[in-house]
């Protein structure tokens, strides 16, 4: 889902860019010391490669058809820092060439797509694509990414203020979930075809990952992208809970001395409110993925 | 094939194609900001902006019809999420949904329609962007149609053969033979991909993708960019509160 411009409120898209800008940066930094310079071409060319698969229709359902995404397959091959960047630049043409997607939104978008959604996929690649469960860590590697994506950018258009009645949002998540099985599906099929031409374009996971920490990851993450979007439904909710405890109250005091004068309507001002219980939302989701990413980078290098 | 479209425009000569992609860049960032922090509820606003953004079309010389319609295509989704806020009673945000989102397109499309890729590359990596990630994004645009075009040969292929036929195969196996497109596709990216690095290094490739001419940021660049961010600035402090 690409959000156009116009749609998130300056807090968010103010605060999404500024999470994205040095996510992007580490992600270059790392994509740039993995592969070597002769995969700058290849990097593009992938990218290029992600825009014409999108052609291919797949036969899904009654005489519906799906196409792939694409982040996580190029994560499973080119690994998830390469991926992050070679979907930042699809990202980045989409919004200037094909006007699909925002260019201050643009912040957001890489964000739900780039990363989390990288990063997410990778996940139980990283843990179980070795092992006997290496076809359902694809498929779910290859879900998660989507459903991560697409659920990070309602999350955002809720906060926003972007009305939606709750059927709507039930509406989009099923549909979420349908898509998301749909490009787990390709994914699986096509890296299945990918192995049986050349295996050695398919990354190597370590052989077999410690399941708990594994289970643990992607519950955290599971659990985060939920809560984003309970959080987005509803802040007051969030906002009560930070009443009870104590945290508004003690903010209030820390803010509030040298401010006296603004302290009433510094609170009292729902867009600050809504704004502040969203930022938080997402601060959550963004320490699990660098705290994932982290994870991710230091067994690569052990 | 509808991107050749922008392309083409971007090679024309204007005032607006002869100002520094910096210039148009930091000047179409002002204008997005702007027309984001519009509070709902100003029309005079957004039909001023749609005014300056109409000017801006006729300066460039850009055919209007192409450059409404490719802006259109934000419309879809913004009109899903305007139903969506008019069901739950908020016209005045449904309505600033499809403003702000048209308004934000078009102006992208005028700077990305006046400026060739390359030179728009070249800007942004001047104003600071990291050059490995704006390589990439090159070398997508470049080879983007090339493999595009590759995909659809494929298919022409896959269609002769009878593999798109609908009656023809069952279902499974239409899905495993798209499955094996995707492959083939993704094996011949690689292998051109090689071929165009040992091209790169055969012409001396220096990390960097040569301009047929270079900006400098001159007087009526400054001007441009004062011009670009002075009247949607004026536009929303004054019809905008």
């Amino acid at each position: 889902m690409h959000i156009p411009d116009g749609f998130l409120s300056v807090p968010v898209w103010a605060a999404m860019s500024t999470i994205t800008v040095p996510s992007v940066a580490y992600m270059a930094r790392r994509a740039q010391r993995e592969v070597e310079e002769s995969r700058v071409p290849l990097l593009g060319v992938m990218g290029a490669f992600v825009f014409a698969a999108q052609m291919i229709n797949f036969p899904v359902g009654v005489g519906t058809t799906g196409h792939l995404l694409g982040g996580a397959l190029l994560a499973f091959t080119l690994g998830p820092a390469a991926a992050s960047v070679v979907m930042t630049a699809i990202l980045a043409i989409q919004a200037l060439v094909f006007q699909d997607g925002g260019l201050l939104a643009l912040g957001a978008n890489v964000f739900n797509m780039a990363v989390a959604g990288v990063l997410v996929g990778y996940l139980p690649y990283h843990f179980w694509g070795g092992g006997r469960r290496r076809k359902a860590a694809i498929f779910a590697g290859a879900a998660l990414s989507v459903l991560a994506g697409a659920v990070l950018a309602l999350a955002e258009l809720r906060l926003s203020g972007v009305a939606m009645p709750n059927a709507a949002v039930w509406v989009s998540l099923g549909l979420f979930t349908i898509n998301a099985a749909i490009e787990g599906g390709i994914t699986l099929a096509a890296l299945s075809s990918l192995e049986a031409l050349n295996p050695s374009w398919l990354r190597r996971p370590a052989a077999d990952g410690r399941s708990v920490l594994g289970v643990l990851a992607a519950a955290a993450v599971l659990l985060a992208t939920v809560g984003v979007l309970f959080a987005a439904a509803s802040p007051d909710g969030l906002e009560k809970l930070a009443e009870n405890l104590g945290i508004a109250s003690r903010a209030r005091v820390l803010l509030g001395s040298p401010l006296a004068d603004y302290e009433t309507g510094f609170f009292s001002s729902e867009w600050l409110r809504k704004a502040s219980a969203g930022l938080a939302g997402l601060a959550l989701i963004y320490g699990v993925c660098i705290a994932l990413a982290r994870v991710i980078s230091r067994r690569r290098s052990a | 094939m509808h991107h050749v479209v922008l392309d083409k425009w971007s090679r024309g000569d204007s005032l607006l194609h002869r100002r520094d992609p910096r210039g148009k860049v930091l000047g179409l960032l002002a204008f997005l900001i702007i027309v984001a922090t519009t509070p709902p509820a100003s029309g005079m606003a957004a039909a001023g902006y749609g005014a300056f953004l109409l000017i801006a079309v006729w300066i460039a010389r850009l055919p209007l019809g192409g450059v409404l319609t490719r802006g259109a295509v934000v419309l879809p989704f913004s009109l899903a999420f305007a139903a969506m806020s008019l069901i739950e009673g908020d016209g005045v945000r449904a309505l600033a949904l499809v403003e702000k989102s048209y308004l934000s397109a078009l102006a992208v499309v005028i700077v990305a329609g006046t400026t060739p890729m390359p030179n728009l590359l070249r800007g942004l990596e001047s104003l600071g962007l990291p050059r490995f990630l704006l390589l990439v994004v090159q070398f997508l645009y470049r080879y983007l149609f090339v493999v595009s075009e590759q995909a659809q040969h494929m298919r022409v292929a896959a269609g002769a053969r009878g593999a798109l036929s609908a009656w023809t195969l069952c279902r499974r196996w239409r899905f495993r033979a798209a499955a094996g497109a995707v492959a083939v596709l993704f094996s011949r990216s690689y292998a051109r991909a090689d071929g165009i690095y040992r091209a790169m290094m055969a012409r001396g490739f220096q990390g960097h993708i040569p301009l047929l001419a270079t900006h400098r940021f001159g007087w009526s660049d400054l001007g441009f960019l004062t011009v670009a961010i002075v009247i949607p600035a004026t536009l929303r402090f004054g019809l905008g509160a």
